[in-house]
């Protein structure tokens, strides 16, 4: 309320890479780790060994086998390595339609404005998992319902995003020196808007990417996901609850990649880091 | 009797000393003014009186209150007199009232919960307090309805409901229009003559000296001078305060006589605008030519700034046109903003900037080191983004960068609005005798009539009454 | 604004939206493969009394013999008489099926809502007010924690833990005394660990407000500070954000309510959808959206409750 903006010491200025997001990008890294390295030191996730099911961890199997006799390790590696190409595939399509659609509302305004709003208007009175059931039943079991439900839920949320921000950075002076000035909407868009909104973007991003894990478990957990045997995280856990008490690491094992892979989304988001 | 005594009070971030010790006394029915620049520690000053200091840093000395001694670093204590003998007159006052609650409420609450007054009273003492202030028919407004004169005079009556005597000003007349400058300083002067006591902070000569009583000066966390305002004010002993009285547009002298008419350059025909359902200006009529150096006066909210921004070609009006003359390109056209800070992309540096403007319109980036040299801009500061660069700084890059298109006409819409009175002054010679020399036409908006007399020889003055 | 254009709004993004849902229930039913009427003569008079008969009645009376945009026409009339048509499962009605169940996932979702904010609200004022102290630091870790869990795992957690290992609570079903605690709990957790950020959030912004500051300077003590002034301005975005929360919420009801066999809407859709239900499907989407946006509708209204600045513009 009273300052002396240029004279005080700047107490409040912090940089990016805090301690908070250094431990999420570390914890992501060893989930992606996790994912790919198992391609060369595992077992196939596919092969079953009846002879050998709910073992319990050792040097052959490090998590041990579920109750197909199959390596726990391997298929808990291939869920995540499937949950985060998903994951990344929808987030990059959403950003993507998102940004461009916001930045032509922005520009653009009239009727392509409203035409665009209304549609994301529409998309966001029904809730994510919604869409996602209701793409699903069109072919159950199938990957593609999955993302194109995921995308199409997702991108309205870089769209309102963008076309706020970029609404305001265009009614700023810079912008309108800029023009004044005769520079070009293509590059008062690379030089003046995208720095402005490319902040937004990316923890969006980060923030969608988690959202797009959930969606994947949750479908796969109440059965109208991806269909056995594919090893995919949520539909493992409900497999393996059944054996929770002879063998909790087939429970355990995908719901720790699980929960880790999120816990490290929301760390590199930056949550909380609301300044104190 | 004495109201206020301060002893040698100081302020301290870690081992760097923001304040060095100041002392003062201010009796009851007085004021005191601290006058300086941003930067200076006025404001610092106060807050330490308060109790209210940022985190992290220190205040050592005293504070007296009529009879009473605190120690400055223990805030719990004065605390418990905000109020009832401490009161805040806080600046842009608009912000300083919750938004959802109303205007007579605000006020009441102080009489029932400080005074411990029943609600039935202190609601109808809540209502004479306002009508008092001219705001009778305010008693359930909320805020955003009030104009920024209105909000002030509200929270002056909620500052001095729950009794307090002691009143600390922080800039009162920040974002006025020079129109309610006198109506503030009439309120404040009226807290006195009602037995109070003022500790004012201001940047505006003008202020202090309507105030009367002691005035301080400061600069850099540092006391420069001291000493009663009348005597002070008229016969500065420091070079410091000589300069600051000089920047106040109030003694600068005025405009000379146009020059010849040059080129006609632009001419606009009966133009009207209207905004938010309130008539700004209707058949107005305009040309300007070459040299020429017109200021747009008025209140906010006249219109003066549209109507730049219609002869620039960034708004259109309502009704009327603008013409260019022969063979300008809307590129002759450019405007200095307000906040010259925002005027530039956030993420380039300065040096990107200015080269991607000279590659655009094929000029020499040797143009860029003649006009810094003319405009007083160091090499050292192209490498920075605008963040790291002052406003004094910005504004002149954005008019090296306005010249680098070899304009017919510069509006400057306030275009020192953020900077203190002495730069203030450097700004705006620098801009006129600029335009003066490259012979281009300049258009000055802003609210204060001694600018616009200083430097401009026309002037128009919105709303357009008596034409 | 006034209420009523607002309210136009909701209701004209209520009929887009049953209008998408159904035409892509109508294509989706197009999809399945096999002969539609004899699939819903199947559904409607059990699969022994299927005749050629029955199912050339079916076919007249759903159009299915028709060009594509003329059934499809007949499929939306029906929508927009409320004829929300027959299961193909069991032959009921399937507007008074979803009636039934939708008593019992409001009872859920009402729980859930209850639980969040008795758990949200004190905690994120006590972390809004003293903010970076143990109580703002120790909610973050464990709203963190609490929005990293999907319901689904948080309700494996409680089942594990409170029914299977200490038998306190029934893990499935509704009949029992104390079956709601659960669900209930999974859902609410999972929505105090958001809110209580919003919350935390509201309160630390109207705490740095300047308004704030002049209340405690005109003498106000702390306590009359947060209730006359804190309270009422945090509640402004705390109840705008309340609508993302719902989505939380319907998306959480559908999956709690499989993991515990909760006879409601969202346990129902899960059903229709393994059995290809496509009136079932489709009644179930569009009740949950449609409550979706009626409930934004009244957040809508709650924020001008709340904040009479939108009533009287300047």
């Amino acid at each position: 309320m009273i300052t002396d903006d240029d004279f005080l010491p700047d107490l409040a200025e912090r940089p990016w890479l805090t301690r908070q997001r250094q431990l999420g990008i570390a914890i992501l890294v060893l989930v992606l780790l996790f994912a790919v390295v198992p391609i060369v030191t595992a077992p196939d996730p596919r092969v079953q060994d009846l002879t050998r099911v709910l073992q319990s961890p050792d040097a052959l199997h490090l998590l041990g086998t579920d109750q197909l006799g199959r390596d726990v390790l391997a298929r808990v590696s291939a869920g995540a390595r499937l949950t985060c190409g998903l994951a990344l595939l929808c987030v990059l399509t959403a950003a993507c339609i998102g940004s461009a659609a916001g930045l032509a509302a922005a520009w653009c305004g009239g009727w392509v404005n409203r035409t665009l709003a209304t549609v994301a208007d529409m998309i966001l009175a029904v809730p994510v998992l919604l869409i996602v059931l209701l793409l699903v039943a069109f072919a159950p079991g199938h990957l593609l319902p999955i993302y194109l439900a995921l995308a199409l839920s997702m991108w309205v949320e870089y769209f309102r995003l963008v076309r706020a921000h970029a609404l305001r950075v265009l009614a700023s002076p810079h912008v309108e020196s800029a023009r004044l000035l005769g520079f070009s909407p293509a590059y008062v868009t690379r030089w003046h808007l995208w720095p402005e909104l490319a902040p937004y973007v990316g923890s969006v991003m980060v923030m969608g990417t988690a959202t797009a894990v959930l969606a994947l478990a949750a479908v796969g957990f109440v059965g109208t996901g991806l269909r056995p045997p594919t090893a995919e995280l949520g539909l493992m856990m409900s497999e393996s609850f059944a054996y929770w008490r002879d063998a909790p690491w087939l429970l355990l094992s995908p719901v720790a990649v699980l929960v880790a892979g999120v816990v490290g989304l929301a760390l590199t988001t930056g949550l909380g880091e609301d300044r104190p | 009797m004495n109201a206020l005594t301060v002893e040698n009070l100081s302020i301290r971030h870690q081992d760097q000393i923001l304040l060095e010790p100041v002392s003062f006394t201010v009796g009851a029915g007085q004021c005191i003014v601290v006058l300086g620049e941003s930067g200076s520690g006025k404001s610092l000053l106060a807050q330490a009186i308060l109790g209210l200091l940022p985190h992290g840093l220190a205040a050592d000395g005293s504070v007296i209150l009529k009879d009473q001694r605190f120690d400055a670093g223990d805030t719990a204590l004065r605390r418990q007199r905000w109020g009832r003998e401490l009161g805040l007159l806080p600046q842009e006052p608009w912000r300083a009232l919750n938004p959802t609650m109303r205007i007579g409420d605000q006020v009441a609450e102080v009489h029932a919960l400080v005074r411990g007054r029943p609600w039935a009273e202190a609601r109808s003492t809540a209502r004479a307090a306002l009508a008092d202030m001219g705001l009778a028919d305010e008693y359930r407004s909320l805020p955003h309805r009030l104009s920024g004169g209105m909000a002030q005079r509200a929270t002056l009556a909620a500052a001095r409901a729950g009794g307090a005597s002691i009143l600390i000003a922080d800039e009162p007349t920040k974002g006025l229009d020079i129109a309610l400058r006198s109506r503030v300083v009439d309120d404040l002067k009226s807290v006195m003559v009602a037995g109070g006591t003022l500790f004012v902070i201001t940047h505006d000569v003008q202020v202090a000296r309507d105030l009367g009583g002691e005035v301080i000066v400061m600069r850099g966390g540092q006391l420069m001078e001291r000493g009663p305002g009348d005597t002070l004010l008229t016969a500065p002993a420091s070079a410091y305060t000589r300069e600051l009285l000089a920047a106040d547009p109030a003694s600068w002298p005025t405009a000379a006589a146009p020059p010849a008419h040059g080129d006609m350059i632009l001419a606009a025909t009966d133009l009207a605008k209207t905004y938010d359902g309130k008539q700004l200006f209707a058949g107005l009529d305009l040309s300007l030519s070459r040299g020429d150096r017109v200021a747009f006066v008025g209140a906010s909210g006249s219109g003066k700034s549209t109507l730049g921004d219609i002869l620039i070609g960034v708004r259109k009006p309502d009704r009327g046109s603008v013409r260019r003359g022969g063979g300008l390109s809307a590129l002759a056209f450019q405007k200095l903003h307000q906040d010259p800070g925002a005027a530039f992309a956030p993420s380039l540096s300065l040096a990107r900037a200015l080269n991607d403007a000279v590659r655009l319109h094929g000029r020499k980036w040797q143009d860029v080191r003649q006009w810094m040299r003319r405009l007083g801009l160091s090499e050292s500061l192209l490498p920075r983004k605008p963040a790291a660069l002052s406003s004094g700084e910005l504004q002149r890059f954005a008019l090296l960068r306005i010249l680098l298109v070899r304009p017919a006409l510069i509006f400057a819409d306030e275009p020192t609005s953020r900077l203190d009175p002495i730069n203030q002054r450097r700004a705006l010679e620098l801009l006129a005798e600029v335009a003066a020399e490259e012979n281009i036409a300049l258009l000055l908006v802003t609210h204060d009539p001694d600018v616009a007399r200083a430097i401009a020889p026309l002037r128009l003055h919105l709303p357009l009454t008596a034409q | 604004m006034k209420l009523a254009p607002i309210l136009l709004r909701r209701l004209i993004q209520a009929v887009l939206v049953a209008l998408v849902i159904s035409t892509l229930a109508f294509f989706l039913m197009r999809s399945l493969p096999g002969d539609m009427a004899f699939r819903v003569a199947a559904g409607r008079y059990g699969p022994d009394m299927v005749s050629v008969a029955a199912a050339e009645a079916v076919r007249a009376e759903l159009g299915l013999g028709r060009p594509m945009l003329e059934a499809l026409g007949i499929w939306l009339g029906r929508l927009a008489s409320f004829d929300l048509g027959v299961s193909f499962v069991n032959g009921g009605s399937v507007a008074a099926q979803l009636g039934h169940e939708l008593g019992y996932t409001l009872r859920l979702a009402c729980a859930a809502a209850v639980a969040a904010f008795i758990i949200a609200v004190p905690v994120g004022v006590a972390a809004g007010s003293r903010p970076g102290g143990l109580m703002d630091r120790g909610s973050l870790v464990v709203s963190v924690i609490l929005r990293s869990v999907p319901p689904f795992l948080m309700g494996l957690v409680l089942i594990i833990v409170f029914s299977l290992q200490l038998q306190w609570l029934p893990s499935a079903g509704y009949e029992n005394r104390g079956s709601d605690i659960l669900p209930a709990l999974t859902l609410g957790l999972g929505l105090a660990g958001p809110m209580s950020r919003i919350v935390r959030e509201a309160v630390f912004q109207v705490r740095s407000q300047p308004f704030h500051l002049f209340a405690r300077t005109k003498g106000l003590g702390a306590r009359a500070v947060m209730l006359r002034h804190t309270l009422r301005n945090a509640a402004v975005p705390v109840v705008a954000y309340s609508g993302t929360q719902l989505a939380l919420l319907i998306e959480g009801v559908v999956v709690v309510e499989s993991l515990f066999s909760w006879p409601g809407i969202g346990h129902a859709l899960v059903h229709a959808i393994f059995a290809r239900d496509v009136p079932m499907i489709q009644g179930a989407i569009l009740v949950m959206s449609l409550g979706y946006v009626a409930l934004n509708a009244l957040i809508d209204i709650a924020v001008r409750v709340i904040d009479p600045r939108v009533e009287e513009p300047a």
